[in-house]
């Protein structure tokens, strides 16, 4: 094997032996980070590092990466207290989070109990319900365009069932749009979810759920007293992947909204992104993203306590 | 078909549970609001605009391929796959290469170093792709990277790191230990036992991981957008691009781009279903 004989002798000498594995703990140490050493580089190198330098230049003022960075220390953190944008950017993203999740998770979590009783077309089901988790952003955002736009498909079967007043530029009105691209993430993240519930509660035993029926519980009550308890925490887990997912978003309203009409799609996402690439404040841009990172542990870390409350 | 329909009589004839009827009647609404709007993009792709706005549901009147033409005329959707196919198959290489060696370590060596790397790699979870977009593109910039495909094969395995060590390091657990004991007795070094023991053994695992890489790393959108120019767009920005290209929307020209940009993932999507749900199942619990 090439890289085998690539190998500097020295650091071959210390896999040749025969005592790997066996007794030596500094020799398996070595052993060890040179085999996880490449992995944990490019890891550290562009995930950690970016992360770090997001911190970097959130302290900073710098519009322009041909111009020096000057240093501000927390100036760009007082400026979002008083920036009326962020209030705005918080007021959509909490909506968008909350009809998000509160949007889903009930919903996934029923659906995925009912397919985990495996009743017949169970499968043809779940491979429906995991479909759009297929779809790219970018497909999504452009399927929806054509449900949305105004001759879309929306608005004419709303006039076909004979409902022409309910008819809106859905992505153009100010009091459609945000509800229009939350219901892109509820209508693929039910089924998407709903196949995780499937398959967390497909490893519940069988017997929990006989022992229930022998005493005539019907699938009802066992779904709520029996399997849900047993849930907790995997609800819990599947609230932060949608909280973090939403609250980092912002591609719907790069490909469909630009944040409007007006603000009602301005999400803190975006404002992220719009400061970072479309108003060149990149200083500002990043305490933005200290801020959403911060708040996205702050929740982890809040979801956590509760569901682990809620499981004992 | 009708085997199944008999089934499906018998077994309600049975027990009339109202939550099971229930839960069908919400399952074929929800199935059917998934489906509708897949099925609108793929009809419309066929057919004029006038067509999808008085017919939107109806069957295309002919199988006229214009639009795919079109799109691919209009944005280089074909050029774009290849990109996309190309920075693919690089960044699965890399990442492969990148996580078999370092799964095996943070499962098969036992010091106290694994349960520190393995942290390390959670907390990619934890990072959000939107808040590290500005630093890297830095970065890129300054590596004199930008606008050039190869900023992405190196990029995305950093991104996939995480899922493919946990999705390795778990299948290479379930292994037995005498695997190596025995390599070891016939003088073998690690990277041999890697190499002729445990990279064969893990085919199904390393599946897993290309299958679940590839369909991230076609999809991915955001640092696609920043990193790349009109020169080496990769299929998804294609696609967005066929929308911005136009003053008023034609809906087939866009329906047609995203027929074809689907296509791949769905194909694997149909013969690797089971392994893709158990694999983001696997990294929804381990996360």
């Amino acid at each position: 094997m090439t890289i085998a004989e690539k190998t500097p002798r020295l650091v071959k000498s210390i896999f040749s032996n025969a005592e790997y594995g066996r007794r030596n703990a500094r020799r398996r140490r070595v052993t060890f980070l040179f085999l996880a050493a490449p992995a944990l580089v490019w890891f550290l190198s562009f995930m950690l590092w970016p992360l770090l330098n997001m911190f970097y230049i959130s302290t900073t003022s710098w519009n322009s990466l041909n111009m020096p960075k000057k240093f501000i220390f927390l100036d760009n953190f007082i400026r979002i207290f008083h920036d009326p944008k962020v209030a705005i950017g918080l007021h959509n993203t909490g909506i968008y989070l909350l009809a998000g999740i509160l949007g889903v998770i009930p919903f996934a979590f029923m659906l995925g109990f009912f397919l985990s009783l495996r009743k017949p077309g169970y499968r043809i089901l779940r491979t429906i319900f995991f479909s759009p988790a297929m779809l790219s952003i970018a497909a999504l955002a452009m399927i929806f365009l054509g449900l949305y736009r105004p001759d879309g498909m929306l608005n004419s079967f709303l006039i076909s069932v004979g409902l022409p007043g309910l008819t809106r530029v859905w992505l153009g009105n100010q009091s459609t749009a945000l509800g229009a691209l939350i219901a892109i993430d509820i209508w693929g993240g039910i089924g998407f979810n709903s196949v995780l519930f499937f398959a967390a509660l497909a490893n519940l035993p069988e017997e929990l759920y006989e022992a229930a029926m022998l005493d005539g519980a019907g699938y009802w009550t066992i779904m709520w007293k029996i399997a849900f308890p047993l849930m907790v925490d995997f609800i819990g887990l599947i609230t932060i992947l949608q909280f973090l997912g939403i609250l980092s978003g912002a591609a719907y309203q790069i490909l469909l909204t630009g944040g409007g009409p007006g603000t009602a799609t301005f999400t803190l996402g975006f404002y992220l992104y719009d400061q970072a690439f479309l108003s060149h404040r990149l200083g500002y841009s990043q305490a933005l993203g200290v801020m959403i990172f911060l708040i996205g542990i702050v929740v982890i870390i809040l979801i956590r306590r509760i569901s682990s409350r809620a499981s004992n | 078909m009708l085997k199944w329909f008999v089934r499906v009589t018998k077994r309600m004839q049975r027990g009339f549970d109202l939550f099971v009827i229930g839960g069908y009647f919400v399952s074929i609404i929800y199935a059917t609001l998934i489906i509708l709007p897949v099925y609108f993009v793929l009809v419309s792709a066929f057919k004029n605009n006038s067509q999808i706005i008085l017919t939107p549901l109806a069957l295309p009147p002919a199988l006229d391929f214009s639009k795919f033409i079109q799109a691919q005329n209009s944005v280089h959707l074909l050029r774009a796959g290849l990109i996309s196919a190309g920075i693919t198959c690089g960044a699965e290489l890399l990442t492969l290469l990148l996580a078999f060696p370092a799964a095996y370590a943070v499962a098969r060596i036992q010091t106290r170093l694994s349960t520190l790397v393995e942290t390390i790699f959670s907390l990619g979870f934890l990072i959000p792709g939107l808040a590290i977009l500005m630093p890297i593109y830095m970065m890129t910039a300054k590596a004199g990277l930008l606008y050039h495909p190869i900023a992405l094969v190196i990029l995305y395995p950093a991104f996939n790191l995480p899922l493919a060590m946990i999705l390795l390091s778990g299948f290479m657990r379930k292994l037995p230990r005498e695997l190596e004991e025995s390599a070891v007795m016939d003088g073998g070094n690690v990277l041999q036992i890697i190499v002729y023991i445990f990279f064969p053994l893990c085919s199904p695992g390393i599946l897993t991981v290309l299958v679940l890489n590839f369909i991230g790393i076609w999809n991915e959108y955001l640092f696609a957008l920043i990193l790349m120019d009109s020169d080496n767009r990769t299929i998804q920005l294609a696609l967005a691009l066929l929308r911005a290209n136009q003053r008023s929307v034609d809906f087939g020209l866009i329906a047609a781009g995203v027929v074809i940009s689907m296509i791949p993932v769905y194909i694997v999507f149909v013969f690797f279903q089971d392994r893709i749900m158990s694999g983001m199942l696997a990294g929804a619990i381990k996360e």
